[in-house]
């Protein structure tokens, strides 16, 4: 694999993606989840008063996921006192190395919302710690043993937590992310498209890994061009094992209206791989593109659409609100 | 009435003094260990460890050019969470680069490892135990270390971060230029009242469940406040965004001073800091945005 050194480049919207769909893709994903959904959830809950405010009150939660491991994560709901049951859900997913935020500001606008820390993240790596780099290019050469298969159930497991929970209105569950958390919606949305109600992808990772990776030397995706540089032999079989875990190919399984925004100049998540993405995606899909932004993915301008977008589907009870801009 | 912590406490000098006695009592004792993985024809990359204040040890990955001769240092200093990047191959090929993992940090949080949110109030409450104590000990440490390196050309060296970047360049001259933006500690006790956002809230959320404490907090905060260390600052200093909000901050810093507006276009304001800095270091801007053909 080469990378692209060049300052000029072609139409982010006109490249080419090589990504192909495995033929048993479907098959694939069917099988891990039928294994996550017999392992009982056990979701626990603890309040955690040092955080909560008179509006929001802040828990620290864990289920269980696939591999045996114990997830992590913070659940934040609107006091009845300030806010009535039911809210509508909203888990807010992590970027590659930020650590899951507490969605204070979420919750305040009326969110049951549920910061996910997927395997790896701090709390949830005591038994699983490839740390970073490392996270992205762990087992790459096997899809059944590759990092980012219990990582992505550890982000639906999310899901079903939020379905335990009685204050939650189970026809309204959304997600958010950006960078990896970008990605992390889609392939929530795709897994759980028989829950989520509407999905907004900022910058979207894990999406034509290996063109991103040729089109481009920042980290996280660089760790590919390292390990490959080290083991050139074995580009083919990363090639294989990726694309079971590429956005792309999750893409046309969702059903829900999703709002995916990328930055033209993205250096880490290239913005012809967000293209690949909304070209593979069926679903009704708002896009914005953001003409010299870079990982930012115009952050700065579309966070207001992202909030407008979520009210539309969610419906939470304080809109005037506003979130804490997010990050990947 | 709003608790400040932009007040010198009177044993400022002292505090700081004792830190530096401490660290004066513990070799850095590196040790460097090349990394394959990163490495490639441009640059090698070494993990590097070394001793802190504590005694603690520290991690640092370290990158040097393959070019012959010496070269600029550039130091990164550690953001606030638990990962920090390797340099980016765009550092790799024109600086000395030391990225900095301070204690609790990835790759440093043995024995202690920082909780996020947790890490900024671990200890607030008293000068003597707080936390950010032994983190800008680590920086500083990080700093004599880079300055030390012989692939290190010490007519120009850059550090690029928050609050640590500014401190450690004020205490330790050998800088030439300070690239500093997303201050945390800057005037921080008025800024927890405008703010709900993490990692600010932790004060927030501190302060609300010990309420009788925020004299204490905001007497802490004082000896971590930049505007109180930048007195002895001589390094051209870039602020990086901040608005109005840094005016007092540049005011109070005798060497040549910028700051720059950002657009919020990542490219576009990435760009300008880099060139900004290869400026400073005599080494040549290496741009991300690219045109469309």
């Amino acid at each position: 694999m080469t990378q692209t050194t060049t300052k000029t480049r072609g139409p982010a919207d006109q490249f080419g993606t090589s990504v192909v769909r495995p033929p048993d893709f479907d098959e694939f994903w069917a099988a891990i989840m039928a294994e996550a959904n017999a392992i009982p959830l056990n979701p626990t809950m603890e309040h955690v008063p040092l955080r909560s405010t008179d509006e929001v009150d802040v828990y620290e939660i864990g289920y269980d996921s696939l591999d045996g491991l114990r997830i992590a994560g913070w659940y934040c709901r609107p006091k009845e006192s300030y806010l009535a049951p039911p809210y509508p859900a909203l888990l807010i997913v992590p970027g590659y190395v930020s650590e899951p935020t507490l969605p204070k500001s979420w919750a305040k606008m009326g969110y049951a919302a549920v910061g996910v820390a997927p395997r790896g993240k701090l709390r949830s790596n005591r038994h699983f710690n490839p740390g970073y780099p490392g996270l992205l290019v762990n087992n790459i050469t096997d899809r059944h043993t590759y990092s980012y298969r219990g990582f992505y159930v550890d982000a639906c497991r999310a899901v079903d937590f939020v379905l335990t929970r009685p204050e939650v209105d189970p026809t309204r569950v959304g997600v958010h992310g950006s960078s990896q958390g970008g990605a992390l919606t889609i392939t929530t949305s795709a897994l759980r498209r028989d829950v989520i109600t509407c999905g907004a992808a900022g910058a979207p990772y894990l999406c034509g890994f290996m063109d991103a990776a040729s089109l481009t030397s920042s980290w996280p995706y660089q760790e590919m061009n390292d390990y490959l540089r080290l083991y050139p032999d074995r580009e083919a079989q990363m090639r294989e094992t990726v694309a079971y875990f590429d956005g792309i190919n999750f893409a046309p399984l969702i059903t829900a209206p999703m709002l995916v925004y990328i930055g033209l100049n993205d250096d880490v998540c290239p913005p012809e791989t967000g293209y690949a993405l909304k070209n593979a995606m069926t679903c009704p899909t708002e896009f914005y593109a953001q003409p010299r932004s870079a990982h930012d993915a115009g952050r700065h301008w579309v966070m207001p659409k992202v909030e407008a977008f979520l009210a539309k589907h969610l419906k939470p009870a304080a809109t005037s609100r506003h979130a804490e801009p997010t990050v990947g | 009435m709003t608790e400040t912590s932009a007040t010198r406490p009177a044993d400022f000098d002292a505090y700081w003094a004792a830190v530096d006695d401490e660290l004066s009592t513990y070799p850095a004792a590196p040790t460097l260990e090349a990394l394959a993985l990163p490495s490639d024809e441009y640059s090698t990359v070494y993990a590097a460890k070394i001793t802190s204040i504590g005694p603690y040890r520290i991690f640092g990955y370290l990158s040097v050019p393959k070019a012959e001769g010496k070269h600029p240092g550039l130091l990164i200093a550690p953001g606030y969470g638990s990962v920090n990047h390797l340099p980016h191959l765009d550092d790799r090929q024109r600086y000395v680069t030391l990225v900095l993992m301070h204690r609790g940090q990835r790759l440093a949080d043995q024995p202690f490892a920082a909780a996020y949110p947790g890490l900024l109030t671990l200890g607030i409450d008293d000068p003597a135990s707080y936390i950010f104590r032994g983190i800008v000990a680590d920086c500083l440490r990080g700093a004599e270390f880079l300055l030390s390196r012989p692939e290190v050309d010490t007519s120009r060296v850059g550090i690029s971060g928050n609050d640590l970047a500014l401190i450690t360049a004020a205490r330790r001259p050998g800088f030439t230029a300070v690239q500093a933006s997303g201050l945390l500690f800057h005037r921080l006790m008025e800024a927890r009242e405008r703010s709900d956002a993490y990692p600010v809230e932790e004060v927030n959320d501190y302060l609300r469940a010990s309420p009788d404490k925020a004299g204490a907090v905001a007497r802490t905060l004082s000896y971590f406040e930049p505007a109180n260390h930048v007195s002895t600052l001589n390094a051209t200093t870039l602020f990086n965004g901040g608005g109005a909000g840094v005016q007092s901050l540049m005011d109070a810093i005798p060497g040549t001073v910028e700051r720059y507006e950002q657009t919020h276009e990542g490219g576009t304001d990435h760009d300008w800091a880099d060139a900004w800095m290869a400026r400073q270091l005599g080494s040549v801007p290496k741009p991300r945005l690219w045109e469309v053909a």
